[in-house]
C-alpha cells in the first residue's frame, strides 16, 4: 500500500484531532476480523513478493524459470507441491513469483491514478469555475473511452512490456478517482476550517495539501483498495487476449490464460493461479470494506 | 469496477450547468449533453487515429507467404494509405460527418458500417439481458441480504458476490461450458445439455449472459447491501421498524429509494464493464458480436473498424451516463442538474 | 491452431508413397454405400477464422481456401496423393512443343451455380482481373506475373500513377479464348510446373457480368451474388459464426452425397473441442494441451486421425547481424536445441524432429543430411566460443508471435539456448502484424519461420533460400547454393536434378541458413460415422477439406 502510505504522510500529525480520527479508524478496523484477515493475507503476500527470490536462493522453493520438459504437466508431488506447468516448471514457485507482478501492477497503477486523478480532482474542486469546467471536459473525454478498448489499442501500439501495461491501465482509469476527489473537495471547501485557513492567509497549495487532501483521504484509500484487485484482474484479461506480460516473467494473468488452454486435460494448471488471484481479490475487498466502515464519519457518530 | 466507493460522487457526475427550473431546463440539459458528444467524439477519434498510426504493424503484413512489394503498394493505393497521415485524418473526419466509416481493410472491400450492423444484435441482446439481470438480481439480493443481515441468506449472498467478483470471466465461461455443456451431455447421454457456444435467441443465451453478469451482479449486490444497511441504521427507520409490519412496509419503500442512490450511480459505469466483458464472453462462447470484432480488428490493424467501434462504444457509454444522471433526479429530488 | 508460425497452404508433392499409405490407413477411405446413410447429410467443421474474402482473386489464407476449394473450381485439381493434377473445369489440356502455349479445353457441361455455362472468356476475364494492379490481388505475384507472357511488368505498374498504362498492359497479356470452350495461355518461358498454378485458387474463373453488376468489391460478399462454379456453393454467410455450403445443382460432376457443409469460425480451441465432444462438430483439431488426454481416452483415441503435413519450421537467423553473420555461430545455435525433447514435450509427440530442410514425403527428403545440425550441446558451446568468443556476452533478440503455441515453443527454445550455450535470450512476444513488419525490416535476430510449398516441386522449396528471396527474412546468401539451385530448376533429367538439389540442401544445412526444427502433423478428431474422408498432405484447416465431395455420413 505504498500509494496510500505516501498520502498518509500528508496527515497533519500535530493536529491532535486528526490523530484521534485515524486511531479511531484503526480501532474500528481491528475489531473487524474479516478485514484483519484480509490485511494479514496481503501482508503475507507482500512479504512473499519481497522475499521470493531469497527463498529460491535458500532452496526453500524451486526456481520458477527452471524448465524440466520431461516432467511437464505433472500433478502434485513431494518435489512439486502443486505440480508443474507445460515446461515442467514448478507451479508453487511460479505462483509465488506471480504475486510480485500482480502486486506491482496493482500498486503502480493506483499510484498513477492517485497522481493524475488526485491532482486533477483537487485542482478542479478547489478552484472551481472555469478551471473546473475545463478539467471536467478533459475528464469527460477520457471517460468516453471504453477502458479495455483503449488499453488493447495502446498495448498493441507500444508492444506489451511491464512499463507499457502499467501505463496503459494507469492512463485510462484515473477518471473515477478524479471525480471522487473533486466531489469531496467541492463539499469540503465550504467548511469552516478551510474558510478559517484562507482567512489566516494560507495559499492554495497549503490549503490543498494540509487541509483538503487529508480530509479526502478516507474515500481515496477505500477507492484505491478496491482499485488494486481491479488492476490485477485487467492484467489477467490482457494475457487472455494475447497482450500480457512477455515471458519468461511469471504472472498470474499469464498462468491463468495458459492454464485455461489446458483446462480439459490438466485443470490444476488454471486452478492454482486462479485461486491465488481470487484470494488476493477477496483480501483487498475485505480490507476495502473494513476501511470504509472504519473511516466512514457517519458510522463514527 | 472503477466505480467510486464510499460517498457517491453525485455533484461530480452532474457537472454541466443548466438554468434552474425543471421542465424546460431538463430538456435544454439533455440537448446540451448530447451536443457535448461532438467535441468528445472528435477527441476520441483524434486520439485513436494517432495511436493507430503509431502502431508498428502494417495491415498488409501477415504470417506465412509474403505479399510482394508491388502488391503492398497496390493495396496502399487502393485504401488511400499512401497519402500523408494528415490528409487521411481530414478525409476520415469529413467522411464520419457523413456517417461514412470507410471500408474494412481486413474483410476485402466490405463497408465497416455493415460489419458493425451485422455484429451488433448479439452484443446488444446479451448486453441488455445481462444488464437486466444485474439490476434485478444485483439490487434484489443486495436488499434481501441487508434485511436479513447476519443470517445464512446474508452469508450466502456475501459469499457468492465475493467469489463471483474474483474469478476472471474467461475462466467462469469455460467452467460453465464444462459443467453445463460437456458434463451434462455425457451424464444425460446427450439428451440434455446447454449449447457450448454460438448465438441464437434461445438457450444459447444462458451461459454468456450469466458469465457476463456474474461480476457486476456481485458488485451491485455488495453496493446495495452496504447502502441499504446504512439507511437502515438511521434513527427514524429503526423506530418505524420496531413498530410493526405496516410501518415496515412503508419504510421499506423509503429505504429502498434512498439506498438506491449510490447504486444508480454505479449502473452507468456498469455499461462500460459490459462492453469490456463482451470482448471476453464473445471469444469464449464464439459469439459473432462486436467485442470479438474489435479484438480481431486490433490484431489485424483494421483501422476503420477500430475507429468505428471505438466511436460506437463511446457514444453508448456517454448516453448511459446521461440516462443515469437523469435517473438521479427521479430518485433523489434534492439533486438538481446544475 | 497449433504452431501457426506459417500458414502456407499450397504444398504439393510428387509421388508421396509413404504419406499416401498413412492417409489410407488412417482414414480407411471406405467407399460410401447408400444403404447405411444417415438421413441428415450435414457435415460440421471448424475453420477457425472468418474468411476475409471468397473472391478467388482475393483469397490468401488457409481458412479462405478451405471453403474456396469447394465453391470455386480451377482448370485443374490435385490428386489426393499429390502425384499429379487431373482435369477439373478443363477436361483436357495440351502444351505446345516449345512449352510456351498451354491450351485448356473446358468441359461442355461445366456450369456456374446459376446454370450458365463456364466459358474460356470467363477464365480470360478472371486472370486479367488478377493481374490488374487496381485489384491488388495477393497472389498476382509471383504465380501469374512470373509465368504469363506480358505480365512481367506487373511489379512496375503503380495503380494510380500508371492508370493510363493499365488497359494496354492487360490487353497485352498472353490470355485468350478463341472459342467458348477453349482457353489459351502463353507463357514467358517453358514452365512444366504451370499445371500446378492452373490448379491454384486464383486460377478459378470469375463471371464478368456478375462483377460488373454487383461491383468488384461486393459480388463475393453475399450468397446471392457469389456465382461460382465449384461442386458446392455458399448458401449462407453469418459473419464470425459460420458459412453454409450446399451442392451446386448444375455442377458437371454430379451431386455430392453431403447436402450441407457448415463451416464454423470458432477461434477458441476449448470452445471447438467442447463442441466436438457434444456432437456439434464432426471434425476438430485436438488442442495441443489435450493430446495426452485424447490419446489415453478409450473412445477419443479411436477417433484420432494423424495426417503428416508438408510444413517445416526452423530458426530463422538474421544473417545480417552478429553473431549470426557467422555460419559457425548459426550452426552452434542449431546444435544446441534438443529436438527430441522439443517434439516430445512441447509438441506432445505430435511433430517429427527435422534437423534438415526438405520434409518427409517430398522427393528431396534426406534426413541423413541433417547430421551436421544434430543436437550436441557440448560441441555447440565449443563451436560458438571458437567462432565468436565468450557466449555469456551475447544477447539475442528472439521475435515471437503472441499465440500460445508460439509462445510455448519460444520459451522452450530460449531456455535451450540459454542453458546449452550460456547466451542470453530476450523473448520479444508481440502481435503477429508487428512481428511481420519487423521481419520485413530485418529488425530482429532470431525468429521461428516455416514453409509449405505452393506446388509439388523441390524448386518451390529451394528457391526461397536463394539470395534476395522475400520469404526467408534472414538474408541468407551463398553463391554456390544459388548456382546449384538455378541449375537444378531447369535440369530436365530427374536424377541429375535431384542430385543437384541434394548438394544444395547439404550446403544450406551445413551453413545453417536456418536451424531446422520439426515437421508438422495434423492431429484431428473425426467422428466414426464419417465415410470417404479423403485427406492430403496439404489440407487447409480441416483434414479432408479438398474433397468434401467424397464424404458421406453413416447412420449413427
Amino acid at each position: 500500500m505504498a500509494a496510500a502510505a505516501v498520502s498518509l504522510e500528508q496527515i497533519d500529525w500535530e493536529n491532535p484531532e486528526q490523530i484521534g480520527l485515524w486511531q479511531d479508524a484503526w480501532l474500528r478496523f481491528r475489531r473487524n476480523p474479516i478485514a484483519v484477515g484480509g490485511l494479514v493475507f496481503v501482508i503475507l503476500l507482500a512479504l512473499d513478493a519481497l522475499f521470493a527470490p531469497l527463498l529460491v536462493n535458500f532452496h526453500v522453493i524451486a526456481d520458477p524459470l527452471k524448465q524440466n520438459p520431461a516432467d511437464s504437466y505433472a500433478g502434485p508431488s513431494l518435489q512439486h507441491l502443486l505440480g508443474t506447468d507445460y515446461l515442467g516448471r514448478d507451479l508453487l514457485s511460479r505462483t509465488m513469483f506471480g504475486a510480485r507482478i500482480s502486486l506491482t501492477i496493482g500498486l503502480t497503477v493506483q499510484a498513477i491514478y492517485l497522481v493524475v486523478g488526485g491532482t486533477i480532482g483537487l485542482i478542479a474542486g478547489y478552484f472551481g469555475g472555469r478551471t473546473d469546467n475545463l478539467l471536467m471536459r478533459f475528464v469527460d473525454i477520457w471517460y468516453a473511452f471504453p477502458d479495455l478498448l483503449f488499453i488493447l489499442v495502446v498495448v498493441s501500439v507500444f508492444q506489451p512490456s511491464l512499463f507499457v501495461i502499467f501505463g496503459a491501465i494507469g492512463l485510462i482509469g484515473w477518471v473515477d478517482l478524479s471525480r471522487l476527489i473533486r466531489g469531496q473537495v467541492l463539499s469540503l471547501k465550504e467548511k469552516e476550517f478551510v474558510e478559517g485557513a484562507r482567512a489566516a492567509g494560507s495559499g492554495p497549495s497549503k490549503i490543498i495539501l494540509r487541509h483538503l487532501l487529508p480530509n479526502t483521504l478516507g474515500p481515496i484509500i477505500v477507492s484505491l483498495t478496491f482499485g488494486i484487485p481491479r488492476a490485477i484482474f485487467l492484467e489477467a484479461t490482457l494475457s487472455y487476449l494475447g497482450v500480457g506480460i512477455p515471458p519468461p516473467t511469471p504472472s498470474w494473468g499469464i498462468m491463468i490464460s495458459d492454464g485455461n488452454q489446458a483446462i480439459f486435460a490438466y485443470p490444476h494448471q488454471v486452478l492454482v493461479p486462479a485461486l491465488a488471484l481470487a484470494v488476493t481479490m477477496l483480501s483487498f475487498s475485505f480490507i476495502g470494506d473494513g476501511l470504509r466502515d472504519a473511516i466512514d464519519p457517519r458510522m463514527r457518530r | 469496477m472503477a466505480v467510486a466507493q464510499g460517498a457517491p460522487p453525485r455533484g461530480a457526475l452532474l457537472s454541466i450547468k443548466i438554468p434552474r427550473g425543471r421542465g424546460a431546463g431538463l430538456g435544454l440539459y439533455v440537448v446540451r449533453r448530447i451536443l457535448w458528444l461532438v467535441p468528445v467524439l472528435f477527441f476520441v477519434i483524434t486520439i485513436t487515429f494517432v495511436l493507430m498510426h503509431l502502431a508498428p504493424g502494417s495491415p498488409w503484413d501477415k504470417e506465412g507467404k509474403q505479399l510482394s512489394a508491388a502488391v503492398v503498394r497496390n493495396l496502399n493505393a487502393k485504401y488511400g494509405l499512401s497519402d500523408p497521415v494528415l490528409v487521411q485524418y481530414g478525409r476520415y473526419l469529413v467522411n464520419v460527418v457523413h456517417f461514412d466509416f470507410g471500408l474494412s481493410y481486413q474483410y476485402e472491400d466490405q463497408p465497416v458500417s455493415s460489419l458493425i450492423l451485422r455484429s451488433w444484435p448479439p452484443t446488444a441482446t446479451i448486453g441488455l439481458l445481462a444488464f437486466l439481470m444485474i439490476v434485478i438480481f444485483g439490487i434484489g439480493i443486495g436488499v434481501i441480504a441487508a434485511l436479513r443481515q447476519n443470517t445464512w441468506v446474508d452469508y450466502l449472498v456475501v459469499g457468492f458476490s465475493t467469489i463471483g467478483a474474483s474469478t476472471p470471466a474467461f475462466v467462469v465461461g469455460i467452467i460453465l461450458i464444462i459443467i453445463f455443456s460437456v458434463t451434462l451431455y455425457r451424464v444425460t447421454g446427450g439428451n440434455f445439455s446447454l449449447p457450448t457456444g454460438g448465438f441464437a435467441f434461445d438457450q444459447h443465451l444462458i451461459m454468456p449472459v450469466v458469465t457476463l453478469s456474474v461480476l457486476p451482479i456481485a458488485f451491485i449486490a455488495r453496493l446495495t447491501r452496504a447502502s441499504t444497511l446504512e439507511v437502515l441504521r438511521q434513527d427514524y427507520v429503526r423506530t418505524a421498524w420496531a413498530k410493526g409490519l405496516r410501518e415496515r412496509l412503508v419504510v421499506t419503500k423509503h429505504v429502498l429509494k434512498n439506498s438506491l442512490i449510490p447504486v444508480v450511480s454505479a449502473l452507468g459505469p456498469t455499461f462500460a464493464v459490459l462492453i469490456t466483458g463482451s470482448v471476453i464472453v464473445e471469444s469464449v462462447f464464439a459469439i459473432p458480436g462486436i467485442g470479438r470484432a474489435f479484438v480481431v480488428a486490433v490484431s489485424s490493424r483494421d483501422y476503420p473498424m477500430i475507429l468505428a467501434t471505438t466511436i460506437l462504444f463511446s457514444v453508448i457509454v456517454a448516453l448511459a451516463n446521461l440516462v443515469v444522471d437523469l435517473l438521479y433526479t427521479v430518485i433523489d429530488p434534492r439533486v438538481r442538474l446544475g | 491452431m497449433d504452431d501457426s508460425a506459417a500458414r502456407l497452404r499450397w504444398l504439393r508433392v510428387p509421388a508421396l508413397l509413404t504419406v499416401v499409405g498413412l492417409v489410407v490407413a488412417a482414414c480407411g477411405t471406405s467407399a460410401p454405400t447408400t444403404s447405411n446413410l444417415a438421413k441428415d447429410q450435414t457435415l460440421r467443421v471448424n475453420i477457425n477464422t472468418e474468411p476475409n474474402s471468397l473472391d478467388p482473386g482475393q483469397e490468401q489464407y488457409s481458412y479462405e481456401a478451405d471453403a474456396g476449394a469447394s465453391i470455386s473450381e480451377a482448370l485443374l485439381k490435385i490428386k489426393p496423393d499429390l502425384s499429379d493434377v487431373v482435369g477439373a473445369t478443363a477436361s483436357s489440356w495440351n502444351i505446345s512443343s516449345d512449352g510456351l502455349t498451354w491450351t485448356f479445353h473446358i468441359r461442355s457441361n461445366a456450369k456456374w451455380n446459376d446454370g450458365k455455362p463456364v466459358t474460356g472468356a470467363d477464365f480470360v476475364y478472371a486472370w486479367q482481373r488478377v493481374l490488374d494492379p487496381r485489384l491488388a490481388a495477393p497472389y498476382a505475384d509471383p504465380f501469374f506475373d512470373g509465368t504469363i507472357a506480358g505480365a512481367a511488368d506487373y511489379g512496375n505498374l503503380d495503380p494510380t500513377k500508371d492508370a493510363a498504362k493499365i488497359p494496354d498492359f492487360i490487353k497485352g497479356l498472353g490470355l485468350s479464348a478463341p472459342d467458348a470452350s477453349t482457353f489459351v495461355v502463353k507463357l514467358q518461358a517453358p514452365a512444366p510446373y504451370f499445371k500446378w498454378i492452373a490448379s491454384l485458387w486464383m486460377s478459378a474463373p470469375v463471371r464478368k457480368d456478375v462483377v460488373d453488376k454487383f461491383g468488384s468489391d461486393k459480388w463475393a460478399t453475399s450468397p446471392d451474388s457469389l456465382i461460382t462454379n465449384g461442386q458446392f456453393k455458399v448458401s449462407e454467410m453469418v459473419s464470425k459464426d459460420h458459412l453454409t455450403l450446399v451442392p451446386n445443382t448444375f455442377y458437371w460432376g454430379g451431386a455430392p452425397t453431403l447436402t450441407k457443409v457448415i463451416e464454423y469460425e470458432i477461434a477458441d480451441d476449448n470452445q471447438a473441442y467442447a463442441k466436438y465432444l457434444n456432437g456439434e462438430l464432426d471434425i476438430d483439431n485436438v488442442p495441443l494441451a489435450n493430446t495426452d488426454l485424447v490419446k489415453n481416452d478409450p473412445v477419443l483415441s479411436k477417433q484420432l486421425k494423424i495426417v503428416p503435413q508438408l510444413t517445416l519450421f526452423w530458426m530463422d537467423f538474421n544473417t545480417r547481424k552478429a553473431p549470426f553473420n557467422n555460419p559457425k555461430a548459426r550452426l552452434a545455435f542449431s546444435k544446441a536445441v534438443d529436438r527430441d525433447s522439443m517434439v516430445k514435450n512441447v509438441g506432445r509427440g505430435r511433430w517429427s524432429p527435422a534437423p534438415f530442410f526438405i520434409p518427409k514425403g517430398m522427393n528431396g527428403y534426406r534426413p541423413d543430411l541433417g547430421a551436421s545440425q544434430a543436437f550436441d550441446p557440448a560441441a555447440a558451446k565449443t563451436m560458438l566460443t571458437s567462432a565468436v568468443g565468450d557466449p555469456s556476452k551475447i544477447t539475442i533478440d528472439f521475435l515471437i508471435r503472441n499465440s500460445t503455441a508460439n509462445k510455448q515453443l519460444g520459451e522452450f527454445l530460449a531456455d535451450q539456448l540459454q542453458t546449452n550455450l550460456g547466451v542470453k535470450v530476450n523473448q520479444v512476444v508481440i502481435d503477429s502484424k508487428t512481428v511481420t513488419t519487423r521481419l520485413r525490416k530485418h529488425d530482429y535476430q532470431l525468429y521461428v519461420g516455416g514453409w509449405g510449398a505452393d506446388y509439388p516441386d523441390d524448386q518451390d522449396w529451394f528457391d526461397i533460400w536463394m539470395t534476395g528471396s522475400g520469404n526467408v527474412f534472414g538474408g541468407y546468401s551463398n553463391p554456390d547454393y544459388d548456382a546449384l539451385v538455378k541449375k537444378a530448376d531447369v535440369e530436365p533429367d530427374a536424377k541429375k536434378r535431384q542430385d543437384l538439389y541434394d548438394q544444395a540442401q547439404k550446403i544450406l544445412i551445413d551453413d545453417a541458413g536456418g536451424g531446422f526444427l520439426y515437421q508438422r502433423t495434423y492431429y484431428q478428431l473425426v467422428k466414426p460415422y464419417l465415410q470417404g474422408l479423403t485427406t492430403t498432405a496439404e489440407d487447409f484447416e480441416v483434414i479432408g477439406d479438398w474433397f468434401w465431395g467424397k464424404v458421406s455420413i453413416a447412420q449413427h
